[in-house]
């Protein structure tokens, strides 16, 4: 066929128009946008039964109720739980985020095995039975060497069934190292029992105190049981409560509190002392408690307050007298005042000094056990299991001293003291930890000075973590038998952070497990039945259901239903019945207390001519500094001016950083004695010159890329700095400087 | 080699030449091709816009290449309605200009936005109060009424017009064209307006809002008052462009100076206008929304009150005196100047009208956050400016774009070569009826 | 009937009782299938329907003071429903409702032009830049009742809408045609551990709402209390998010004053 132009123009536009006017391209053009609106990569979320499960979050101590909201059998979302007595219907951001733990991408699937260098990242999936033979034999085998005590377990709890179940193992074994990570919860302990011969937890009477003295508290900040602070805070705000904040940050809790004293950092304790002072000067103590319930009352007068007069207190601290005499005449005139310590979110321990300057504040103004003041509470003792029948080797390394000195007669009041473990392992040769369990605990990041840490790390020759994400001490240990996380398992979740009743959540699955993991406490009574006797015949239960049913024997369907057990009616015990020490009263001094107050202050490690600045440690409640890391919501929520990029930020002084030539956003270094990062400068006029802050929670080289290298991790710059008198690691900060990248 | 399809009486280089010189241009035109299909597959993800710049480099190309291209719609309103018949010798050329500006525009509106294949839910669930329907609307019937006007030039190509269809075609519908100009000056009005109302009606930005009258704010009246005033200029800064390129007088001098000169007296009174529009802007509406003047133009590494004065005196005062004196037009250094700096000033105007509007923080706790475009938004942006010189060059070199340019170069069968001759006779074999 | 009488949702955020801690964030996030990416510090383009700013009073140490404000959509009544998005939206993809005062937004039809976001002051709507994309595992905690966003659309705070719909849909089966005023609340609102958010209906006298923010109707909602004020109040945008502040330098900071203008005299 002879195709002429005239012919091919018309076939191509007769073509073309005939197209067009025919239904083709309208369909292509309409299905093209439907298919848009339907792309197989933008997930339809299934839809199903709606239903709610109410469980406890054990993210952190605040202990909380929440209610998981599940379509068919998937959880959803997790919300506050109404009417619970500690949060009723709030939840903190962390907890919010807890699905991101449940389905995220750091969850460890299986037992594994090391198979490359410890950190490598090198693993081999094993079957359960064989994990736990593994650390079966390497445990018999150190048993048979008479090393029992050289097993050590670093634990984030101790109240519960699971840490008493890996604590009884620890005691059955032969081994008295079982270590809880430090909290403000230590200092708090080891006040009351200075003071007041109790071995209790600190409550708060937060709800009833009509003013608030804060040294340092992130009352706003995760301080305590977060949602309850939060609460306390809303309703002091309604209720015309005031709240003096003293610290030498700007932080949430100072911005929003009625008053706010900048300190230099460290000297909280001489304002303590300095305020006791005026109290007693201007004889504005309550009388009926101090005459009649306390002892050494004029030694504490004469001994350690002559030291404290308020021009004392101003050049020490930085606060003008006057200042100090009115927050005084404030604090002693309010009719339920309330002072309370432990720096940001109190994830850290105070010195022996601070503790009892504070509670002596409290004592002064008598709201020992009062409404609206410290009350001592009680262990909620429920776990009552059979005695147990140690064998020789059990008890002879039992009698061996713990590793990291807790109890000793240097340290004699202190239950744990995980900073000096890297110590005790880097001053021998052979380290004194040969076997190490990590339980629901991130040492490996959390523990200060982590160049020290990782150097004792490398000594300690079997480490099994049983976390349930990868977090740094998983990646670094040689074996990890993953647990279920917290919404997966059955758990007892003893006390509330702070909270006037005694209470235990209850942690139920809400979900079935995701992975091929294990309740730790199953693996533990496995572990042990697996040694055989004696350590098999102290775990009598079939399994950690049995274990948990049996403890809470009747209670149990009660606390299934309910979710939580409360002693509603709990009230402290009154004066002439509180205090258990030698006088039956409340000891204002005693050779050791005479001891921490002499040593009152905690002076940052490094020399001034150095160091010329001060670099302190902040909580903020968008950053998770605990065990576990930040997941992908809350790091969203970090602000451009803490994290950008890869890159962390320090906060400085305008001040400051015009003396060093920083500007806003700049590079710089800040070296410590113990280390030195690279930084970017944000700029701040709520921090004192001279001080720079850096966050806590971040700098995290394991978990997701979500997580992973963003910013810096503070431990790698802060070492641990005792307190003299109780052993205590009472660093609040470190010499620092800064100087341009 | 392409010499049939060369019109008659005029000179053009050898085709291996163009290809040649054109080389760089398909290469610019590739890359952007590259960008644009990157953005489109990968998502608007490959530019630096963010939430703070939702209009960037495109949207501001956008409104620059319609605001320049309205030398189109501006000099067939003249030519056609008010019957300057003068500049019927620069019709096509400014035809063609805004063809390929408003081709462009639409090419870029398509990348721009973030689901291409919804984009006809403009026109499907159109929201009639949005200035960008009725943007939309105009832009698309406007294109399709420049698509029409450009359309008879296409015809006269002299292997097209030799067929009996397309030659009556074309001849009827230069009988029509009026009708069509008439149209396209009424959708120019709308749409150039529409566009200035983009920015004009947005009430919660202070840079950008205007008062205006009923549903119109001002800047809805100054965009196609400056449309008209700088596109005009753009075809004359491109036409001696193209003249400096082909060695050529290609429209007589009285033409461009009456285009000139009816520019100018646009251009004069537009930024009279838009004196008032930013002195009653500055001095009243701003400052009832809590605004000063300063506070637009300070606090930023950039944006500062040289914008202003880019804008209003640099290229808008000066070149408005210049085109409106004889002398000024007379003397080529100053004409040009004057014709660049116009130019230019449409230019600025779009940009502050877009990006600054995006920038100027409006919340007292926020910044001026700063964006520099991506190689992605570079290269689509280029991509309309290579298409744009390979289109005028091939309309050039095959188009009868210049009725004066047989006049203005006459060529010298004699100096030619036998190809040149062979095509001259079968030009004037075919289209006798050509005057 | 006066039960049908238009609902005026809207919110009163207290910023006194504001810490700051972000959990109404998170609890949108999680509510609404907001994405997330491994980089979220550029905040130009991260997803986040509310947000939380810093204010500082930019005085030097120690006179400082800083101050959180939450902002979700503001859902502006503008005049008359007309909001500053609503009405450049070419492809009505975004609607005032006058039955509730909801802003929506229709993300399967909004092809992407980002007209609204230049409109909107409050830098409230976002801007899928990028295919969202969960971690393996991560997509079973999606809500059914909000549809993930495709990459290309803006997307912005509903409000909880589908929370209004289930309340309805609930309330509708008991035969009521009336929510309580805690049958719906937003998930911020619910999450807020400070109590700082109060959502309700701002016509009704009996809401936390309604009383705390006394809105004058006859002046686009215009807060009576003098403690209350609105972002950018000049614009008459006529925000439906409200916030408290006993402090003085908050509320300013709330809109923009000429130098030696008074904001106790502005409106």
């Amino acid at each position: 066929m002879k195709m002429d132009r005239r012919s091919f123009l018309s076939f191509v536009i007769g073509g073309a128009a005939g197209t067009a006017l025919s239904p083709l391209p309208w369909k292509v053009t309409d299905d093209l946008a439907i298919w848009s609106q339907n792309w197989s990569w933008t997930p339809v979320p299934e839809d199903g039964e709606v239903g709610y499960v109410n469980t406890t979050c054990s993210l952190c101590p605040g202990g909380c109720g929440i209610t998981v909201r599940k379509v068919g059998d998937r959880a959803v979302k997790i919300e506050g739980m109404k009417g619970h007595p500690v949060n009723d219907g709030g939840i903190c951001i962390l907890g919010l985020a807890g699905l991101q733990f449940l389905y995220g991408p750091s969850r460890i699937a299986s037992p594994m095995r090391r198979t490359g260098e410890r950190g490598e990242n090198k693993w081999q999936k094993i079957s359960w039975e064989e994990a736990i033979s593994e650390v079966s034999k390497k445990l018999a085998d150190l048993r048979s060497k008479n090393q029992s005590h050289a097993l050590a377990c670093i634990s984030g709890y101790d109240g519960g069934t699971v840490p008493r179940l890996f604590e009884r193992f620890l005691t059955v074994y032969g081994s008295a190292n079982f270590v809880r990570t430090p909290a403000v919860r230590d200092s708090y302990e080891l006040g009351l029992y200075l003071m007041q011969g109790t071995q209790a937890n600190a409550g708060f009477d937060v709800e009833n105190a009509d003013y608030i003295l804060s040294f340092g508290c992130g009352i706003i900040e995760g301080w305590g049981s977060p949602v309850r602070m939060f609460k306390a805070n809303s309703h002091w705000k309604e209720t015309g409560v005031k709240v003096t904040q003293v610290e030498p940050r700007l932080s949430n809790t100072a911005a929003k509190s009625d008053q706010w004293i900048p300190i230099k950092p460290g000297t909280e304790v001489v304002l303590a002392l300095g305020l006791a002072r005026v109290i007693v000067d201007e004889s504005l103590y309550r009388r009926e408690f101090i005459a009649s319930h306390t002892a050494g009352f004029d030694r504490f007068v004469q001994n350690v307050l002559k030291d404290y007069p308020p021009e004392q207190v101003e050049k020490v601290t930085g606060i003008d007298k006057a200042v100090v005499v009115s927050l005084a005449k404030t604090f002693a005139a309010a009719k339920k005042p309330l002072a309370i310590c432990g720096r940001g979110r109190g994830a850290g321990s105070e010195s022996a000094g601070e503790i009892m300057a504070v509670y002596a504040l409290n004592a002064l103004v008598g709201n020992i056990n009062q409404k609206g003041g410290v009350w001592a509470i009680p262990d909620p003792n429920y776990i009552r299991w059979p005695e147990l029948e140690m064998d020789a080797q059990a008890a002879a390394g039992m009698q061996k001293p713990r590793v990291d000195g807790a109890g000793s007669k240097k340290y004699p009041h202190i239950r744990n003291l995980l900073h000096r473990l890297p110590e005790m392992i880097n001053s021998t040769d052979a380290s004194p930890v040969q076997a190490l369990f990590v339980l629901e605990a991130n040492p490996y990041y959390s523990v200060s000075d982590s160049a020290f840490v990782r150097k004792a790390w490398k000594k300690i020759p079997f480490i099994v973590s049983f976390s349930s994400f990868m977090d740094e001490t998983a990646a670094n240990a040689d074996l990890i038998l993953p647990n279920h996380v917290y919404l997966e398992r059955h758990e007892d979740i003893p006390g509330a952070e702070g909270f006037i009743k005694p209470i235990i959540g209850l942690a139920k699955p809400v979900v079935n497990p995701q992975f091929d993991t294990l309740h730790a406490g199953d693996t533990i009574i496995r572990l042990a039945k697996m040694m055989g006797d004696p350590i098999a015949k102290a775990f009598p239960w079939e399994d950690y259901e049995a274990c948990l049913e049996e403890t809470f024997g009747d209670k149990w369907e009660a606390l299934g239903e309910k979710g939580y057990w409360i002693d509603a009616g709990f009230e402290p015990s009154p004066w002439n019945k509180a205090f258990e020490t030698a006088s039956k009263k409340f000891e204002f001094a005693s050779d050791d207390i005479g001891a921490s107050f002499q040593n009152a202050v905690v002076k940052a490690e490094g020399e001034e001519s150095a160091y010329p600045l001060l670099l302190i440690p902040y909580d903020s409640p968008r950053i998770s500094a605990g065990r576990i890391g930040n997941p992908p919501f809350v790091i969203k929520t970090v602000a451009d001016t803490v994290i950008k990029g890869k890159n962390g930020f320090i906060e400085v002084n305008p001040k400051t950083a015009i003396a060093l030539g920083l500007s806003e956003g700049k590079s710089a270094v800040i070296s410590t004695p113990r280390g030195s990062a690279k930084v970017r400068i944000h700029l701040f006029e709520g921090i004192m010159p001279g001080v720079v802050a850096m966050p806590t929670g971040l700098g995290h080289t394991a978990y997701d890329s979500f997580l992973a290298g963003k910013g810096v991790n503070i431990n790698e710059l802060i070492g641990p700095v005792e307190d003299g008198s109780s052993g205590l690691n009472a660093a609040w900060g470190i010499r620092a400087k800064l100087g341009k990248a | 080699m392409d010499s049939a399809l060369i019109p008659k009486g005029v000179n053009r280089c050898p085709l291996s030449e163009l290809i040649l010189k054109l080389g760089p241009v398909v290469a610019v035109l590739l890359w952007g091709v590259v960008a644009m299909f990157m953005c489109w597959i990968k998502g608007l993800n490959q530019t630096n816009m963010n939430d703070s710049y939702g209009f960037a480099l495109w949207i501001w190309a956008d409104l620059t290449v319609i605001a320049l291209g309205g030398g189109a719609f501006f000099t067939g309103l003249l030519r056609y309605i008010i019957g300057k018949d003068k500049l019927k010798n620069i019709i096509n050329f400014a035809v063609l200009i805004g063809f390929i500006c408003y081709s462009s525009a639409l090419l870029i509106l398509a990348i721009d936005i973030g689901q291409p294949l919804r984009g006809w839910f403009i026109f499907w669930h159109a929201n009639v109060h949005s200035m960008l329907t009725e943007v939309a609307f105009c832009l698309t019937c406007y294109f399709m009424v420049l698509t029409i006007e450009y359309l008879p030039l296409i015809l006269e190509n002299r292997q097209i017009d030799r067929l009996p269809f397309f030659h009556n075609l074309s001849h009827n519908m230069h009988e029509i064209m009026a009708v069509f100009a008439a149209t396209g000056a009424f959708l120019s009005f709308f749409h150039q307006g529409s566009l200035g109302g983009v920015a004009g009606v947005l009430f919660g930005r202070p840079f950008a809002f205007r008062e205006g009258i009923f549903i119109w704010p001002w800047t809805f009246f100054l965009f196609t008052w400056s449309a008209a005033a700088c596109g005009p200029c753009f075809t004359i800064m491109l036409l001696k462009i193209t003249e400096r390129i082909t060695r050529k007088k290609l429209v007589k001098d009285d033409v461009v100076d009456l285009l000139a000169k009816i520019a100018g007296w646009m251009l004069t009174t537009y930024i009279i206008a838009k004196i008032i529009d930013t002195w009653y802007w500055a001095m009243v509406t701003a400052p009832s929304l809590g605004f000063e003047l300063t506070d637009f133009y300070s606090n930023n590494p950039f944006y500062g009150m040289w914008i202003l004065i880019l804008e209003i005196v640099v290229c808008g005062i000066i070149p408005s005196i210049i085109l409106i004196s004889k002398k000024g037009r007379s003397n080529p250094v100053s004409f040009m100047t004057a014709v660049v700096l116009a130019v230019l000033g449409a230019c600025v105007n779009r940009w502050a009208m877009v990006l600054q509007v995006m920038a100027a923080p409006v919340l007292t706790f926020e910044g001026w956050p700063m964006y520099y475009p991506s190689w992605q938004e570079v290269a689509t942006t280029l991509l309309p400016v290579a298409y744009g010189i390979i289109l005028v060059a091939l309309s050039y070199r095959y188009l009868p774009v210049f009725p004066q340019e047989v006049e203005l170069n006459p060529v010298e069968s004699e100096d030619q070569g036998g190809k040149a001759k062979k095509a001259a006779l079968s030009g004037a074999e075919v289209s006798p009826a050509r005057a | 009937m006066k039960n049908d009488q238009a609902k005026k949702y809207g919110m009163v955020i207290d910023l006194d009782k504001c810490t700051g801690c972000g959990a109404c964030m998170v609890a949108c996030m999680a509510e609404n299938n907001i994405p997330f990416k491994e980089d979220e510090s550029n905040k130009l383009d991260s997803i986040t329907w509310m947000r939380v700013y810093q204010l500082t009073n930019g005085k030097p140490y120690p006179e400082t003071d800083i101050c959180y404000i939450p902002r979700p959509c503001m859902h502006c009544e503008g005049d008359h429903g007309h909001s500053p998005c609503v009405s450049v939206c070419p492809a009505t993809a975004t609607d005032y409702s006058q039955k509730t005062g909801i802003v929506s937004q229709i993300y399967t039809r909004c092809f992407g032009c980002r007209y609204c976001m230049a409109a909107c002051p409050y830098h409230a709507r976002y801007f899928n830049w990028w295919d969202p994309v969960w971690p393996n595992g991560m997509e079973k905690f999606l809500n059914p009742s909000v549809s993930p966003r495709m990459r290309g659309v803006v997307e912005k705070c509903s409000f909880c809408f589908h929370r209004h719909q289930l309340a309805m849909n609930k309330a509708f089966v008991e035969g009521r045609r009336e929510l309580e005023e805690n049958e719906y609340q937003t998930s911020c609102a619910q999450a807020c551990p400070s109590g700082a958010i109060a959502f309700g209906d701002l016509n009704n006298p009996k809401h936390t709402v309604n009383q705390l923010a006394q809105p004058d109707n006859a002046h686009g909602g215009q807060p009576k209390n003098p403690e209350v004020f609105r972002l950018l109040e000049k614009l008459g945008t006529n925000p439906k998010v409200y916030y408290v502040s006993s402090r003085e330098w908050v509320r300013r900071a709330g809109d923009n004053y000429l130098k030696n203008e008074n904001p106790g005299k502005a409106h």
